[in-house]
């Protein structure tokens, strides 16, 4: 097991309020800063795709996968991630393959996992119980084991990034057009699909089901607004997620706040995306 | 540079056949209009040329049916105009392996700027691709198109949305560039005067194949009217006499 005190005593000095001062404090800021940028990141295709309709179904995908998980004696994170995927990537397949619109496939596939999660989980009142904590998210629990899988999926995320990012630009002005001209479409769909789906299960953790979505969406909402180019729509959606995580999470801690933290970080990106109205309504003025 | 060939191409969707044993040829170097009323399957010809579609028979290009560089204009984008990515974010997006968020490279932009040029849109390099009108739009795909350095050339629709002077600019512009690369030019159109102006070799479908060859040979009375129907008095006949050499006798005709 790798030690990981040395990095939250670095959150502690870099960071030094009071409330950072305790250990779980310092696991959730480094967690939130590895997971903050990963959907930023994503957020950018997410919305260039116009797909905030499947991470919000593979959210919902948790219930049905945690409820798995309990009843047949899994490790429930194993079972929620493999759920999860395995949605997201069914997903891809029907709505490639179907002649049905993808707000279709992804609508049918989202009343499936919910009513199947439903069903299990009326059947068990402990199971129930245990559902709370994966509706509003509890970054507040998360231990170094998670930690340590949120860092190798930042690595592969952004190695995916490195290679795919011009790439899925193309897909996201038009697949056929960049399928005629040689781009592998299919295969980077799927790596997205898959992609996409850890980093929306491991965000549950974070903000629960509820606020998935809000994570992936709003900082490359309000990046767009703020951006000119390809390139500044992704720093800026950096900048808008990490920050709002790093803010939200501190602001949630304070005794006149006291609030769930993945609420507090999804109005912080919030905020930021009422400012970036500025410039997009001025950009707007000057075109016209 | 290759032709196509399209043997016996047969594509059913939902139950219903669009075309019916299409055989054509497409000849080498040729600027090649396909042309048919609304719903003759000239769009889905294209498409399952570009592997879209799924058909029967036999689609070749090329000598020996090996690889071949397509280049691409659609007829038009389904563009999410909120995008903040540039003409020259679209031009090098397919070509740059450095990720676009580290900048574009100096001989990509050099690049780009050239086909932008050839194309008359060297100054929407940094224009918003949503801010683009019809013709300006369709002259960058145009350049991104030529960017494969395409043996095929395929277009659909090239003069939708383009005004009267913007389709005589864009015909010069193809012809040019089909002199400068050499690719075999394949396009969609119901535009009679584009392709009496601009096409070397003509393929009338509705469903089926009703004639093909070049302009004076194929464009008779008879293949029009069985391609088009009543509607041939829409069609600008002055042209397609002029094409054949033929004097027309309309009295305003310019031809004469």
């Amino acid at each position: 097991m790798i030690d990981l005190t040395w990095l939250f005593d670095l959150a502690a000095r870099l960071l030094p309020f009071e409330v950072m001062q305790a250990r779980f404090m310092q696991q959730a800021l480094v967690a939130l800063v590895l997971l903050a940028p990963m959907c930023a990141a994503m957020g950018v295709q997410v919305v260039n795709f116009r797909m905030a309709f499947f991470s919000d179904a593979i959210s919902h995908t948790a219930f049905a996968g945690v409820a798995v998980g309990m009843l047949a004696g899994v490790d429930y994170r194993l079972s929620m991630v493999v759920f999860g995927v395995a949605v997201g990537l069914g997903i891809m397949a029907l709505g490639r393959r179907l002649a049905l619109s993808f707000d279709t496939v992804i609508g049918v596939f989202f009343a499936a996992v919910i009513a199947f999660g439903l069903a299990i989980v009326s059947r068990n009142r402990h199971v129930a119980r245990s559902m709370q904590a994966f509706l509003y998210g509890d970054i507040l629990t998360i231990g170094s084991d998670e930690i340590l899988l949120l860092m190798g999926l930042l690595v592969a995320l952004m190695v995916f990034q490195a290679v795919g990012y011009n790439r899925m630009l193309y897909l996201g002005v038009s697949p056929r057009l960049a399928s005629a001209h040689r781009i592998r479409v299919r295969a980077y769909q799927y790596v997205f699909a898959a992609l996409l789906s850890l980093v929306v299960i491991f965000s549950v953790w974070a903000v629960g089901v509820l606020l998935v979505t809000a994570m992936l969406v709003v900082p490359a909402a309000a990046a767009r607004n703020f951006a000119h180019s390809a390139a500044g729509m992704f720093w800026w959606a950096l900048v808008v997620g990490t920050t709002s995580a790093v803010a939200g999470l501190i602001l949630s801690a304070q005794p006149w706040a006291n609030c769930a933290s993945g609420a507090a970080i999804v109005l912080c990106a919030s905020a930021w995306f009422v400012v970036s109205l500025l410039p997009a309504i001025l950009q707007r003025r000057r075109a016209d | 540079m290759p032709g196509i060939t399209f043997d016996n191409v047969s594509v059913r969707l939902g139950g219903i056949s669009i075309l019916d044993s299409v055989t054509a040829e497409v000849p080498e170097a040729s600027a090649t209009a396909i042309i048919g009323p609304n719903g003759a399957g000239k769009t889905t010809l294209l498409l399952a040329l570009l592997g879209h579609v799924p058909y029967s028979g036999t689609i070749r290009m090329g000598p020996n049916g090996g690889s071949v560089r397509l280049g691409y204009v659609p007829q038009r984008l389904d563009l999410d105009r909120g995008l903040p990515a540039t003409v020259m974010d679209l031009m090098v997006c397919g070509r740059q392996r450095l990720p676009l968020w580290f900048g574009v490279r100096r001989k990509r932009r050099e690049r780009a700027m050239e086909l932008l040029t050839a194309v008359d849109a060297a100054h929407l390099a940094r224009r918003r691709l949503g801010a683009l009108s019809g013709g300006e739009l369709q002259r960058v795909l145009l350049a991104l198109a030529i960017q494969q350095e395409p043996h095929i050339l395929v277009m659909d629709e090239p003069s939708s949305g383009v005004d009267v002077g913007g389709e005589h600019l864009l015909c010069e512009l193809l012809e040019s560039l089909r002199a400068r690369h050499g690719f075999t030019q394949i396009m969609v159109t119901h535009d009679l005067s584009l392709v009496t102006a601009h096409a070397t070799h003509v393929i009338c479908l509705n469903r089926r194949v009703l004639g093909q060859g070049p302009i004076a040979e194929t464009l008779t009375n008879d293949v029009l009217g069985a391609t088009f129907g009543l509607h041939l008095g829409l069609a600008d006949l002055h042209d397609i006499r002029a094409a054949r050499g033929e004097p027309c006798s309309h009295p305003g005709c310019r031809h004469d």
